[in-house]
């Protein structure tokens, strides 16, 4: 336990806290019947992917060298926030609409599409 | 000398070319309806008639009139030979003893004519020779548009030339019905009237240019090859203007005749062709010439008659190379066929042309076209292109290919004659006479009178012409063709009747004899005399010579009978006769023009000598032309005949013979037509039912068209029915039934493949497409927590798949 | 080397590594507590605490600007979106809706194999190499990471990269940086576009109003 509190961070934490959130939001979005459910789980997938970003990025870390973005991954990880925001907007205004149309918000109810 | 010579006569020959493109792409636009086309073409002739005279002048000033400063080396030369027999060795024997009979003829000849003029010539004749464009040069075959410039090519020049102007002159007037609308009387239509068209002077014109100019072409010509493309366009030109009244059936029919039975004669050339091609290499007459000017292939003529063997005619080297080649036995003989084969056939070519023999049934027929038409292409010019190119091509005939010639002519001379007498439409007795007369020039070329051939044709052209054209003022004036109707005209029509007469006197040869005549007294007293001399040599053809005098009365006969019918005693069709007037002078100016040279063209200039027939300029100039080595006697190898020289019949005894017989028989068969139509002393129409079989014979023309029909016309057609029959029965049904089978066959075999392979193969990949579809419309629940879940384990998979998939 | 080796326990501890672990542990927590709430008001407070840690995480691996983005664009902006999303729709029925456990067996069984696929690719690339001496071969980029790192402030750089500007350890990005814009400004319309009320459908009730009055 002290072992793991004097060792300097390496990526890997990084990606372990990353992996993490990934698989967080992956089942979030998979078991969630609300919409806003789904859309909380893409953030938290957007974020996991975004930590990996950083951290493969970043100059504090123990890592192997040959791994290394540098401030490329700081600006994906950028446009990766805008673009979420942007489809967090969108998709808010979907939500909106379907339940103005259906009166409800459970993605299951959704499925007029199916093949 | 030679350039301006091949220059000027460029020149007259291609103006009629330009002639005839300027009508054809602007003719109806020249003057109103047309009338300017006459005065181009006319004009385009006249010019070239002034070139070839110009040409003729400086050519006499370049040479003289006479040969005679060739004749001491002649002699000498003659004599060398004689002294020199050892020269001869390398000839085969025939033709070492022709150079002593040669030799024997010249000194005797010297002695007797004390002035000899140029006869019995053996040097080398003048001649231009070139090209003036090379058409295609592959190594061995080169094709030129070439010259080959003598005095016979300016002669015949001048002669075409004026005797083209005057035509056209005479067509102007007579044409001028065609320069509005014509309705053409001899032509009903279904309903019953009369075909009306627009007029055609414009074309009329056009065709007259480019005949002059193939006409030009093939005298000017100076390889085999030239000619004979000329040659064919003066066939098609004969074709359009033999057709000019083409709705007429019988004018159709005939411009057909015409071609097909030409097209026959050409086979013949072409086998000739062939054969001197394929074994000489060459077309050219004089030779191969490079830029420089040398001769770099030697012609037809040289390699035939060789300056080493003293211009005698030899087996061609090249000739039994080829026999050899060929693996002849015997080269030698086998080249000297090859030779023979080679004059037949190009004389075959000019059987056909001239309308000689067996190919002389198309010519009466050409009558159908417009009477300038006749006097131009039948009879003075067209025709005398078989003559010419025999002329021309002297130097290649063996005796034996020459025995020929003159067997056809003596034949055609005497058939035609025959068939004259009893023709009663008035250009037909023309035609015959053509054909008689051309029959006449052959003969005189087959039994070696060379000089006596070529005058003949210069001076027939002229009276002939000048025949052809009186009978189309006649015809313009009564507007009929034939003689039964017509009588008594001389009063109406006085300078045609007048000019006529000339014409007539000049053909039968009318002269006093020994002393001076007309221009056909001189060139056919030659023929005669050449023909006795040639029966003195060879006993078994005599017979030739009493053929040919039997024809000199014929002629006299039937000319005659023409002339009387036509322009004396009593008018036979009254109304005819009242509407009859003088032609135009247009047409009448020509006549006298032609009138005058049918009388001067052959007369002897000298005075001192003028009762010497050869001391004529026409005579004189000829003799240059003559071909290298023909003035000798010379022998077959393969048939026993000996061809005489024509000096040799200038001997007193002989030319005084053939002339006293000319002439009786000539005034014999003027008396006879006399006493027949002038003086009726006999009636025509007993005689006629005397003769009634014969009669009936010659009126059916020696049935040969009948004959034609029956051995070629009939089995053709039958044929073609049998196999038209065939076709219809065993092949089309054949073919009809195998479509059947295979249609009916393909239908179900089609079906079959549409149902079990293209449709079956498209509903399969249907139904599979399909039933995938059903198949993966199963994960497509419209549940997003799903989607979720597939998108999650797809990436897994890739991620599975990269790591432990493809790495390995 | 040897103070790793030696001092097992009495290793010093590192005060970035127990930052770290905090906000590391922080972020996990409310992830997991997102996908097991199961009312839509706590999984958008849950949420946006996770973000927030995330955020802390950023600082931590010498992002400062990407973590004030975080903090502002995300937590300050997107979650709020969220949250109206939440509060527009927060009707009892779909407050809590809850999941078949069917659904749940699936999602866990994927999710497992998801993070037992990621954890061990995260040690496989995340630890440095065993040999680490050889420097020479590195690129300019791999050396300066495998130099001393220094705390300097990355707006600037970040800002000129955008601009189109490259650097050291950043290429240029004007391109994106437009597209990305550009798709931000058709957002906001599309976004405007669906969400707005039905005009037609108001007026229609409204004549009908007038009617039955």
């Amino acid at each position: 336990m002290f072992d793991l509190l004097s060792q300097p961070v390496g990526l890997t934490h990084y990606l372990i806290v990353g992996a993490v959130m990934f698989v967080a939001g992956a089942v979030c979005m998979a078991t969630k019947r609300n919409a806003l459910g789904v859309l909380m789980g893409i953030e938290l997938v957007l974020n996991g992917a975004n930590l990996n970003f950083v951290a493969f990025g970043s100059n504090f870390l123990e890592r192997n060298p040959a791994y290394q973005l540098g401030l490329d991954g700081q600006i994906i990880s950028l446009f990766v926030i805008v673009l979420a925001a942007a489809e967090a907007a969108v998709a808010l205004a979907i939500v909106l609409n379907f339940y103005n149309n259906h009166s409800t918000v459970d993605v299951d109810r959704a499925d007029e599409l199916k093949g | 000398m030679e350039s301006i010579l091949s220059n000027l006569l460029l020149l007259a020959w291609l103006l009629p070319l330009a002639s005839f493109c300027v009508i054809l792409f602007f003719g109806p636009r020249l003057g109103t309806a047309g009338r300017g086309a006459a005065f181009v073409a006319t004009g385009a002739i006249v010019s070239g008639f002034a070139l070839s005279l110009t040409a003729l002048i400086l050519w006499v000033g370049a040479h003289g009139i006479s040969g005679a400063h060739h004749a001491d080396s002649a002699d000498t030369h003659a004599a060398d030979k004689a002294l020199s027999p050892d020269s001869q060795v390398a000839v085969d024997p025939a033709a070492a003893t022709v150079h002593l009979v040669a030799a024997d003829h010249g000194d005797a000849h010297s002695d007797s004519h004390g002035g000899d003029h140029g006869h019995g010539r053996v040097g080398p004749k003048v001649a231009y020779f070139g090209d003036w464009y090379t058409l295609v040069d592959f190594d061995r075959l080169k094709i030129t548009i070439g010259y080959y410039i003598d005095a016979l090519t300016i002669l015949m020049f001048t002669m075409v030339t004026l005797i083209a102007s005057c035509i056209h002159f005479y067509a102007m007037g007579y044409m001028h019905d065609e320069l509005h609308d014509v309705t053409d009387h001899e032509v009903t239509l279904s309903n019953g009237e009369h075909l009306k068209r627009p007029g055609r002077y414009c074309r009329f014109f056009q065709y007259l240019s480019l005949f002059c100019f193939s006409m030009l072409g093939i005298v000017i010509a100076g390889n085999i090859a030239m000619t004979f493309v000329f040659w064919e366009l003066v066939g098609i030109c004969s074709y359009f203007l033999i057709g000019f009244y083409i709705e007429r059936k019988s004018a159709s029919t005939a411009a057909n005749k015409a071609f097909i039975v030409n097209r026959v004669g050409d086979f013949g050339m072409i086998i000739g062709l062939m054969a001197l091609w394929g074994s000489l290499g060459t077309f050219s007459f004089g030779g191969e010439k490079n830029a420089a000017g040398d001769i770099v292939k030697s012609g037809m003529f040289t390699q035939a008659r060789a300056e080493a063997d003293h211009y005698a005619l030899k087996t061609p080297e090249a000739m039994v190379e080829s026999a050899r080649q060929m693996g002849a036995e015997d080269p030698e003989h086998t080249g000297h066929v090859l030779l023979i084969v080679a004059g037949l056939g190009i004389f075959c070519g000019c059987v056909g042309k001239s309308a000689q023999f067996p190919l002389h049934v198309w010519l009466p027929d050409a009558m159908e076209g417009p009477t300038p038409v006749s006097a131009l292409v039948h009879s003075a010019t067209m025709v005398a292109a078989g003559v010419f190119l025999v002329g021309r091509f002297y130097p290649m005939f063996t005796p034996e290919v020459l025995l020929t010639i003159a067997i056809i002519g003596c034949i055609t001379l005497f058939m035609a004659a025959t068939i004259a007498i009893t023709a009663t439409d008035i250009k037909r007795v023309l035609a015959y006479s053509t054909l008689s007369q051309l029959g006449y020039m052959m003969f005189a070329l087959g039994v070696g009178g060379w000089v006596a051939g070529m005058l003949h044709l210069i001076t027939h052209a002229f009276f002939k012409s000048l025949l052809f054209m009186c009978s189309g003022s006649v015809i313009h004036a009564v507007h009929t063709n034939e003689m039964t109707q017509m009588g008594g005209l001389r009063r109406k029509m006085p300078i045609t009747a007048y000019t006529m007469l000339v014409g007539c006197l000049a053909i039968i040869g009318a002269g006093v004899p020994t002393l001076v005549g007309l221009s056909g007294y001189y060139s056919k007293d030659a023929i005669l005399a050449q023909a006795l001399h040639f029966g003195k040599n060879n006993a078994a053809w005599d017979v030739m010579f009493y053929v040919a005098a039997a024809g000199a009365a014929i002629t006299a006969f039937y000319m005659f009978r023409l002339w009387f019918m036509t322009f004396i005693g009593q008018p036979r069709d009254p109304s005819r006769y009242d509407h009859a007037h003088e032609s135009p002078r247009v047409m009448w100016m020509p006549l006298v023009v032609l009138a005058f040279f049918a009388i001067f063209v052959a007369t002897p200039a000298d005075i001192e000598n003028f009762t010497d027939p050869t001391a004529s300029p026409m005579v004189q100039l000829l003799e240059q032309a003559r071909p290298d080595g023909t003035g000798i006697d010379f022998s077959g190898q393969l048939a026993a005949v000996m061809m005489p020289a024509e000096h040799g019949s200038h001997d007193e005894e002989i030319h005084w013979a053939a002339g006293m017989i000319a002439f009786g028989t000539a005034m014999f068969g003027l008396l006879l037509a006399c006493c027949l139509y002038w003086w009726r002393i006999l009636d025509p129409e007993e005689v006629r039912s005397m003769f009634a079989p014969i009669h009936r014979f010659l009126r059916n023309k020696w049935w040969f068209d009948e004959l034609y029909d029956a051995i070629f016309i009939r089995p053709t057609l039958f044929c073609g029915r049998c196999i038209a029959q065939f076709d219809r029965g065993a092949i089309d049904w054949l073919i009809d039934h195998l479509a059947i089978w295979m249609r009916s066959f393909t239908t179900g075999f089609d079906r079959w493949i549409d149902h079990l392979f293209v449709d079956g193969l498209i509903n399969w990949v249907a139904q599979r497409t399909y039933a995938l579809g059903i198949w993966l419309r199963k994960p497509q629940t419209g549940r997003l927590r799903q989607y979720v879940v597939f998108i999650v384990v797809g990436t897994m998979a890739m991620y599975l798949l990269a790591t432990f998939g493809l790495t390995n | 080397m040897g103070n790793r080796n030696g001092g097992r326990w009495m290793g010093e501890i590192n005060g970035h590594t127990v930052l770290f672990l905090f906000f590391g542990i922080l972020t996990c927590l409310f992830s997991l507590a997102v996908v097991f709430s199961a009312n839509v008001v706590r999984m958008a407070f849950y949420l946006i605490l996770a973000l927030a840690a995330t955020s802390g995480l950023h600082f931590l691996a010498g992002a400062d600007f990407v973590g004030t983005m975080q903090l502002v664009l995300y937590v300050g902006g997107t979650l709020v979106l969220l949250v109206f999303g939440v509060m527009l729709t927060a009707q009892n029925p779909f407050i809590s809706l809850r999941t078949a456990g069917g659904d749940w067996i699936v999602a866990a069984l994927v999710g497992g194999i998801l993070l037992v696929i990621l954890v061990p690719v995260a040690f496989q690339i995340g630890l440095p190499p065993q040999d680490a001496g050889d420097i020479e071969g590195l690129t300019q980029r791999e050396a300066v990471a495998s130099s001393e790192p220094v705390s300097v402030p990355t707006a600037t750089r970040i800002g000129l990269g955008l601009l189109g500007v490259p650097g050291d350890d950043v290429s240029g990005y004007l391109l994106p940086f437009e597209i990305i814009s550009i798709h931000l400004l058709v957002v906001l319309v599309g976004a405007a576009y669906l969400a707005r009320a039905k005009r037609k459908v108001v007026v229609r009730q409204e004549s009908q109003n007038i009617a039955g009055s």
